[in-house]
Order: structure tokens, then C-alpha cells, then sequence
């Protein structure tokens, strides 16, 4: 090392007048830090491993392309999901142990509206050996395995039996949670990636199922759509209605005559948004359920605005018998329940208290309890239960038949169904490549709860860097002295008589102000958002960041290893490695 | 002009008549009005310069030596523990050569916490090479500012004006103000030849080799000698212009004196009206005022004290272990001449207790009355 003195007699002090940047203090150090994404537990809580972190943190510099683009990566419909998901990410949230979650499902919804002119930069990788998939049904696993097919370079067709794609996107959920017009434009984008569609063609009647063996893999995704049989008296009655098929006629424009008085029949989804058509027809609802509130399993949300809108709610009732009175009305008797212990899947149990029982009269019945799975026209190998059967990779029996969405073992939801279709994608390509295994996936795990991310698949495929998973992280490792406490944001909501009165959104979204407010909100566990504290903090001003290119890097031969930007990271993004 | 004010506002006004453009500083018991004053005049405008409000004095001094490498007049001011707090860049300012000026108001060092005046937090830094200066009164406070600039930017080296807690800090007394234009004549506008140059930037505080630390530090050994002759110039300078001058020692009827009582700071003050009395009663006896402190006025002591038989000196200070500083300064100070004086050293005003005349007169009378001083310090309590 040489440093330049200025030592004339004129100086009563040494001063230098070269860069002391020639002294490498970084030898000294014992220790370096590395910057190390963890995963955040919301984004392990999403079945399709959405980057929450990221696509919220782009959201709030006002990068809202990038951050729908980010989700692109893992889920093909933000719109949606930002609408209908039951966000378990929320629950998750880790600010939610320190005041109230962040608003991640109305900012998946905020990402979607505002880029609705956008068109993203997605492109298949190129695929020199392009075998080719049929996709049957085009519901959200469908759509979503033929999405991801296409990006890992696949020729996709997709047939579906309706005129429409969608599934129960499509014919099952209602216009006032879901318009038209957002699934429209989510289908179009996936629909760019050229993919063959073939609608009005049900395998197994427009064509034999065996037409799908030309094909080098398939994916069925089929839904749940046949009705189940509660099996008493009175079920055949023209008064009694089917729920899916009560909302079938809603999502196809129809306003079917269904009476002034319903009684709806179970506590899920389905059930509440019968009973929120109904009453949007005009009808007074009563929802009957045989457990009780707690054990509902729809959505919070739902049955909250359902019980706002005027749905009232009956508990611990299984209807018994249905039969049709003199007036045309119809009588509903009901077993009265007890909860008593649990069922083989550890729900509460409802028990019958015996000869306890309650009659209502109403003009209309709806079973909403639930669907099954038409599986006429599979062969009987590949099903078990009524459902597909599938291992832990989604394969059948057959190695070249994959299966997903609700006609699987697994909870139906929009966002498992995803889920379900981009594992099936990965699936496939590793069944062509023949390198299946459960390491295959195991490497592009986002934390433990089943979520796989397709961007660390394809990163590890294109001959990149496929990294590894990285741990969970807890909310010890948050240093919340950096956060103030505040408020979460709900979005606003239509006025509640214009919203009965038809089928128009109910849900208005967050205004730009409320979106800043809501990802500046994100703890963002785990993932770096240049808040600039390692920066600032630096006692040697060796840390660079780039937040356009979303870079950082620390000048290691200057970096003395002091470990403050460590413990001063809000968010545990920098670790401090000791060096061998 | 006369005006009736407290020792701390006298500073103030003393730096503001210097047209210190940059102040940083902390505020602390007993210093606080200084600061306090300087910032009411920021605000009206009536100061020029720029008040440093910073987290600490640590940061304050640090603050000052920055600026001062700008080659501007810097100041702050503090007390006890923010001098000890200081510390490390006291030693800093003074191996930077920077002028620095500073009024450190005495107060006693904790443990036990107290805010009552006390020499220590001074004198414990006398080892840093900062030039160290003792005021009697709020008068004195304000000269010594004026002369503290005139010597800091002839020798490169800051200075530190000690004035003590309460008994001049809040005293109020008659104070005769310079007219701005007298100090503008005495103190023109600075222009130091190490400052940092935008166009050929470097940094300061590199590290050397041992030869070249040794080197410094001789530098400095020598400019610091040279203030005792520096500070006398100033200070008869200072007197041509303002009608005042205090010297850097200052001797009180010494010249027929067998006996004489040495004193720093406001005990002085105290000590002229007792020695009158003692006078009267046919003692031979005379003061002599300690003044500049470091660097330490060896030879004028020497000359001041030749032929004396005995000296108390009183110290408001204890280095434990050992005893009173200023004692074992002038104990130091006297061994190499031949038939010095016997020196007793006196511990009076720790902690801001009260040194009356009679405390003094007690102490001339004992000392007059032994024929052998003791190395250990004789402790002046109520009962002595």
C-alpha cells in the first residue's frame, strides 16, 4: 500500500492526497455479509407460490407492470384470484402478529386493474423436441397447466366440453364477484401463448377418449360438476334445485324463477353465492347448514357478506324430508345436530339429537353441498372414490395421464386448482425428460406447505442457476422496531341496496392512494425492498443498490465484516457468512 | 459598555463578537445558557454564524474540528461529562492543529451525580495537547474568548477557557463590553493554510509511521511551548486595545511576601479580600494567581516565587492517589531551583463547596504555623 503525504514544513498535520481506497480494509474481516431471500410466509401460505414480497414491493414504487408480470411468473390469473381467492396467504401475513395483515389479495386485484392496457413480455422457452399435450377442460387447472405448458415450450390443445372456457370460473362463480369481462381478459392472455383450442368437443362423446393417446401426455381437469344425491324424500321435486346448476343458469344469462322464499342448503362457497344470487333475484334466503358457524367452510368473508346483504342463517339443521304443499310451497323438515367429537377428517361431527325436529316452509329449495365427479368417460383404472387418482406427482396410473383441479383428492379452490395445473406442467416435463423424481420438486419447493415455483423451475431448466429452496421466515427474524403500527385497508364496496339490485361488482377495489398505503405496509419478510437502511447504515459506505434492476452489491474489499447492515435490515435479507 | 450579566452570558457574547461562523454544541448543566443565548441570537438573527445543535459533544467536537479544517473560527462549549465524553476527539483536535475554541463551564465528574463546581473535568484533560486557561470571573470569561482566538490561530492548536459552576457561570456581575469594532481590529477574519481545498481533495488522519508520529507529536510539543510567550504578547496586545490584561500568571503582593497562597479560578477573587486582612494583621503574605495552565508557565512561576519561604496552594480539584493538580504542577515546576520554596497543598471547593475568606485565612494561618509540608494533601472541611 502507498498513500501519497503532503509533509511540507508549511503543515503542521499530515494530510494525504491519494484514495485510501488502496488500503483493502475487507482482509480484515472475519465475516461477510450475503444477501439471502428468504421466503415469506405468505408466499408459502399460496398454493401457487405467488412472489407477494416482490410483486408488492414493485407495486409500491409504482411498477405495476413488473409486479403483474412477477405474479404472471406463478400464477396466470391475478385477476381472479385477486377477486375470488380465499387468500390463506392473509392469514399467514406476519404483519398480522403485529397489527393487521396486509391487504395482499385487494393489491393482487389493484396489480391486475390498473395494468388492464398492458401487454406483458411472457414467452414460451424454446423447445427444440416440442411433444405435444392435450389439456381436457379448461377451468383454472386447465388453463393454468396448459399456460405453463406452453412456457416450457409444449404444443397444447385444450379441449373443453362447453362453449366457453372457463369452468367454473366461467359457470360457477357469479358476476357480482367475478365480471365477465376480467376472466375474458385473463383467458386472452393465456390464449396468446398459441395455444389450440377446441371448445364444444366433450371427450368421450364429440370424441373417444382413446384420441387422446396420439397425444404424448394428458392432463385431465374435468371439475366437479355432477350432482350428488342427498338421498331424501322429496329431492326430485321440481322446487328443488341444484346449486351448480342454479349458478350455470345465472353465469349464462338467465334469470331463472326460483320463488320469493328459498332455503339454501350447506355452508361453502357455493352455498353462499347461491344464497347472494337468490337474493340478487329477489328472493329472501335462509341458509340452513348442519354444523355450525365456526365450521363453515367458505370463505370469512363471504358468509359475513352474505349475513350483511340479508341471508339469514340457520345451524345444526340436516334436512330429513321435502315435500310439496297444497300452495305450491314447498315444507323442508330438518333433524336438529349436535356437535360431538370429530369425523375421520378431524372436523367437528354433526350428531342427530334424536326426535328433535324443526319444519320450514319456503318456495324454493337449493342443495349446495357439495359436487362430484363425472368420471363416465375415464377409463375405471385411473379413478378411485369418484375422484382421479393421482400420486404426489399428479400422475395416474397410466405414466402419460396427469390429472388436477377439483376432480382430485384436494381442496377446491381457484387457487389450488392453479396450483394443481402448474405441478401437472412440471410434472409432464420431467416425465418427457424422463427425469421424475421427488427431488425434482423438492428443489423448487417455496416453503413446506406444497407451493412450487415455476420461475426457480425454469431458471434451473434454461441451464441457469436453478437455486436452491431457501428456509421459511419466522416473525422473530422481523425487526419490527422499524414499523409503526397502522390500519389495514379493506376495499371499498358498492352501496349495499344498488348492489341487491343486480349483479354488478360488489367489491370496488383500493384507489391508488390506498394501494401505496398497503404495500407500504409489507413487512416484506424475507426479500429485499431497498428501504436503503443497509445503505445508510454502512460505516464504510460500501453497499450499492440498484433498485431499477433490483441489485445490491457491497465493495467485499473495503467491507470490513462489521455485520450492521445485518441487524439493521428490517427484514433479515442480509445474513453475515464467516469466512473460512 | 457595562452591562450586568452572568458568567455564561458573557461567553456568549464574547463569541459573538468574535463572529464565530460556526458553533456546534450539546447542552449541559451548568453550560446550557451559553448555548441557549446563542441560539435566541440565531434565531433573531443578531449571530452570524450557524449554531450545530448535535446528538452529543462527542459529535460537537467533532463537528468543530471539521469546520475548523474549512478555515473557519469554530466554538463550543460544555461541561463534566460532556468534556469526558469529549475525550477522544479532544486529542483529535489538538493532533489536527485545528484552532478551536471552547468554554468548558467546571463541574464536578460523577459518581455521586452532582452539577456543583468542581476543576477536575478540566484538568483531567490536560494531557490532550490542548492549551488550558482559568478565568477568575464573567469579565475575564469574555477577554480570555477574544485572546483564546488570538493564540489558537497563531499556534494551530485549540484552547480551552475553564470557567466554574455557578460561582462564575451564574454569578451576575458588571461586564464591560468591547466594542465590535475594537474586536474586529484585534481579531481580523482567519485564514488557515491547512484547510481543505474542494479542487485537491485529500484526507487528514492517515496513518503514519512511527518516525513520522514521533515528528508530529515534537511539532506539536514545540508550538505548545512556544504559547507561554504567545499568550503574554496577546495578552499585552489585548490590554493595549481594551484597557484590560490579566497575564498568564498574575502576581498579588508578592514582592515583600514570605508566605504565599497560590489559587486558579474564582477562589482568586475570594483570596484578594482575605489576604487584605491577613496584610493588616502584619502577615507577610501574597497570592499568586495561576492563569494559563497548559501549557504550564514553568519559568514565570519560578521568577514569581524566587526567595519565598513557604506557598499554599489551594486546589478546587483532587487527582486521587495523588493529590491537588495545581500543586503537583508547581512542585514540578519548582524542583530544579535552588532553595525553593516548601509547598503545602490544600484541598478546598470540591465539589462546589464554599471557600469564604476565612477558609483562606485558615489556611495562611496553618501554614504559617508548620515547619515541614506533608506530601499528602490537607483536606479543608468545616471542622479543619
Amino acid at each position: 500500500m502507498e498513500i501519497e503525504y503532503d509533509f511540507s514544513s508549511e503543515l503542521a498535520i499530515p494530510i494525504s492526497y491519494g484514495s485510501s481506497e488502496v488500503i483493502e480494509t475487507g482482509k480484515w474481516g472475519f465475516e461477510k455479509p450475503e444477501t439471502a431471500f428468504l421466503t415469506a410466509p405468505c408466499q408459502e401460505a399460496c398454493p401457487a407460490g405467488n412472489p407477494i414480497p416482490q410483486f408488492l414491493y414493485l407495486a409500491g414504487e409504482g411498477r405495476c407492470e413488473e409486479a403483474l408480470e412477477t405474479i404472471l411468473k406463478e400464477n396466470p390469473f391475478p385477476g381472479v384470484c385477486g377477486r375470488v381467492c380465499f387468500h390463506p396467504c392473509e392469514k399467514d401475513c406476519h404483519r398480522g402478529q403485529y397489527d393487521e395483515a396486509v391487504s395482499i389479495n385487494a393489491m393482487e386485484r389493484y396489480v391486475f386493474d390498473v395494468t388492464s392496457n398492458h401487454h406483458p413480455d411472457i414467452h414460451p422457452i424454446s423447445n427444440a423436441d416440442s411433444k405435444r399435450v392435450a389439456v381436457v377442460g379448461s377451468g383454472p387447472a386447465g388453463l393454468s397447466a396448459a399456460y405453463f405448458l406452453r412456457l416450457l415450450g409444449y404444443r397444447v390443445t385444450l379441449f373443453e366440453a362447453r362453449k366457453a372456457l372457463g369452468g367454473v370460473m366461467r359457470w360457477g362463480i357469479p358476476e357480482y364477484r367475478l365480471p365477465k369481462s376480467i376472466l375474458k381478459k385473463e383467458i386472452e392472455r393465456i390464449l396468446q401463448l398459441s395455444i389450440d383450442v377446441k371448445t364444444g368437443v366433450r371427450v368421450g362423446k364429440e370424441i373417444p377418449f382413446e384420441e387422446l393417446d396420439q397425444f404424448d401426455a394428458f392432463f385431465l381437469s374435468p371439475g366437479a360438476g355432477l350432482s350428488l344425491s342427498l338421498g331424501i324424500e322429496g329431492e326430485d321435486l321440481k322446487k328443488v334445485w341444484r346449486g351448480g346448476g342454479f349458478l350455470d343458469r345465472i353465469n349464462s344469462g338467465d334469470k331463472p324463477r326460483i320463488g320469493k322464499e328459498i332455503i339454501v342448503i350447506g355452508g361453502g362457497n357455493t352455498a353462499m353465492d347461491v344464497a347472494r344470487s337468490a337474493l340478487r333475484l329477489g328472493s329472501r334466503v335462509i341458509v340452513a347448514y348442519r354444523r355450525t358457524r365456526a365450521e363453515m367452510p367458505a370463505i370469512q368473508d363471504e358468509i359475513h357478506e352474505a349475513e350483511e346483504e340479508g341471508v339469514r342463517f340457520e345451524f345444526l339443521l340436516l334436512p330429513v324430508k321435502i315435500s310439496l304443499l297444497k300452495n305450491r310451497r314447498i315444507r323442508v323438515k330438518f333433524q336438529r345436530m349436535r356437535i360431538r367429537g370429530r369425523d375421520q377428517s378431524n372436523r367437528p361431527k354433526a350428531n342427530p339429537i334424536k326426535g328433535e325436529y324443526l319444519t320450514l316452509e319456503a318456495d324454493g329449495f337449493i342443495k349446495a353441498v357439495g359436487e362430484g365427479v363425472d368420471l363416465s368417460w375415464i377409463p375405471g383404472n385411473i379413478s378411485k372414490n369418484g375422484l382421479i387418482d393421482v400420486n404426489s406427482s399428479l400422475t395416474t396410473s397410466n405414466p402419460k395421464i396427469f390429472a388436477g383441479g377439483d376432480a382430485i383428492d384436494q381442496p377446491r379452490a381457484i387457487v389450488t386448482a392453479i396450483a394443481s395445473g402448474k405441478k401437472a406442467a412440471i410434472s409432464i416435463d420431467l416425465y418427457f425428460r424422463g427425469c421424475m423424481s421427488e427431488d425434482g420438486f423438492s428443489k423448487i419447493r417455496v416453503g413446506n406447505k406444497g407451493a412450487l415455483s415455476m420461475a426457480t423451475y425454469l431458471s434451473g431448466k434454461d441451464g441457469g442457476n436453478g437455486s436452491e429452496p431457501k428456509d421459511v421466515i419466522s416473525y422473530p427474524q422481523i425487526n419490527t422496531l422499524y414499523f409503526e403500527h397502522s390500519k389495514r385497508i379493506e376495499m371499498r364496496k358498492q352501496d349495499r341496496n344498488k348492489a341487491l339490485k343486480g349483479f354488478s361488482e360488489v367489491n370496488l377495489g383500493l384507489t391508488s392512494d390506498e394501494a401505496r398505503i398497503s404495500t407500504s405496509r409489507c413487512f416484506s419478510c424475507g426479500t429485499c425492498n431497498y428501504c436503503y437502511n443497509c445503505y445508510f447504515f454502512c460505516p464504510e459506505g460500501v453497499i450499492s443498490l440498484d433498485p431499477l434492476h433490483q441489485t445490491k452489491t457491497v465493495d467485499l474489499d473495503h467491507c470490513k465484516g462489521c455485520g450492521t447492515c445485518a441487524k439493521v435490515c428490517p427484514r433479515y435479507v442480509v445474513l453475515m457468512k464467516e469466512l473460512s | 459598555m457595562k452591562e450586568f450579566m452572568t458568567g455564561n452570558h458573557a461567553v456568549a457574547r464574547a463569541v459573538r463578537l468574535c463572529r464565530t461562523p460556526l458553533i456546534a454544541a450539546y447542552p449541559i448543566t451548568p453550560q446550557t445558557p451559553i448555548y441557549e443565548k446563542l441560539s435566541e441570537w440565531e434565531a433573531s438573527g443578531e449571530l452570524k454564524g450557524i449554531m450545530m445543535r448535535t446528538e452529543s459533544e462527542h459529535s460537537a467536537m467533532a463537528a468543530c474540528i471539521a469546520a475548523s479544517l474549512t478555515g473557519v473560527r469554530t466554538f463550543t462549549a460544555t461541561s463534566s461529562q460532556g468534556i469526558a465524553l469529549m475525550h477522544e476527539m479532544l486529542h483529535f483536535a489538538a493532533g489536527c492543529r485545528v484552532p478551536v475554541v471552547m468554554a468548558n463551564v467546571n463541574r464536578l465528574l460523577a459518581a455521586p451525580w452532582g452539577f456543583w463546581a468542581d476543576q477536575l473535568d478540566s484538568l483531567s484533560q490536560r494531557d490532550t495537547g490542548w492549551i488550558q486557561l482559568y478565568c477568575e470571573n464573567g469579565q475575564e470569561s469574555l477577554d480570555t474568548v477574544i485572546q483564546a482566538y488570538k493564540i489558537a490561530e497563531q499556534v494551530y492548536l485549540p484552547v480551552m477557557l475553564s470557567l466554574e459552576a455557578f460561582f462564575v457561570s451564574h454569578f451576575m456581575e458588571v461586564v464591560d463590553l468591547p466594542e465590535q469594532e475594537r474586536v474586529d481590529r484585534f481579531l481580523p477574519p482567519i485564514d488557515l493554510p491547512h484547510k481543505f481545498d474542494i479542487d485537491k481533495p485529500g484526507f487528514l488522519v492517515p496513518v503514519v509511521s512511527s518516525e513520522l508520529y514521533r515528528k508530529y507529536k515534537h511539532m506539536a510539543q514545540i508550538s505548545v511551548d512556544s504559547v507561554k510567550e504567545i499568550a503574554v504578547r496577546v495578552d499585552q496586545e489585548f490590554k493595549k486595545e481594551f484597557g484590560r490584561g490579566y497575564g498568564i500568571i498574575e502576581p498579588v503582593m508578592l514582592d515583600d511576601a514570605e508566605v504565599v497562597i497560590v489559587t486558579a479560578g474564582s477562589i482568586t477573587s475570594t483570596a484578594r479580600l482575605a489576604i487584605k486582612d491577613l496584610r493588616k494583621q502584619g502577615n507577610k503574605i501574597g497570592l499568586l494567581k495561576l492563569r494559563l495552565f497548559r501549557p504550564f508557565p514553568v519559568e514565570a512561576v519560578r521568577v514569581a516565587l524566587r526567595g519565598k519561604k513557604k506557598i499554599a496552594v489551594i486546589d478546587r480539584n483532587i487527582s486521587l492517589g495523588c493529590g491537588g493538580i495545581f500543586c503537583q504542577e508547581l512542585r514540578a515546576a519548582l524542583v530544579h531551583s535552588p532553595d525553593h520554596p516548601l509547598t503545602y497543598s490544600y484541598i478546598a471547593g470540591i465539589g462546589g463547596t464554599d471557600v469564604t475568606p476565612e477558609v483562606i485565612q485558615k489556611i495562611a494561618l496553618d501554614v504559617m504555623s508548620k515547619n515541614e509540608p506533608t506530601d499528602a494533601p490537607i483536606w479543608v472541611m468545616e471542622d479543619y
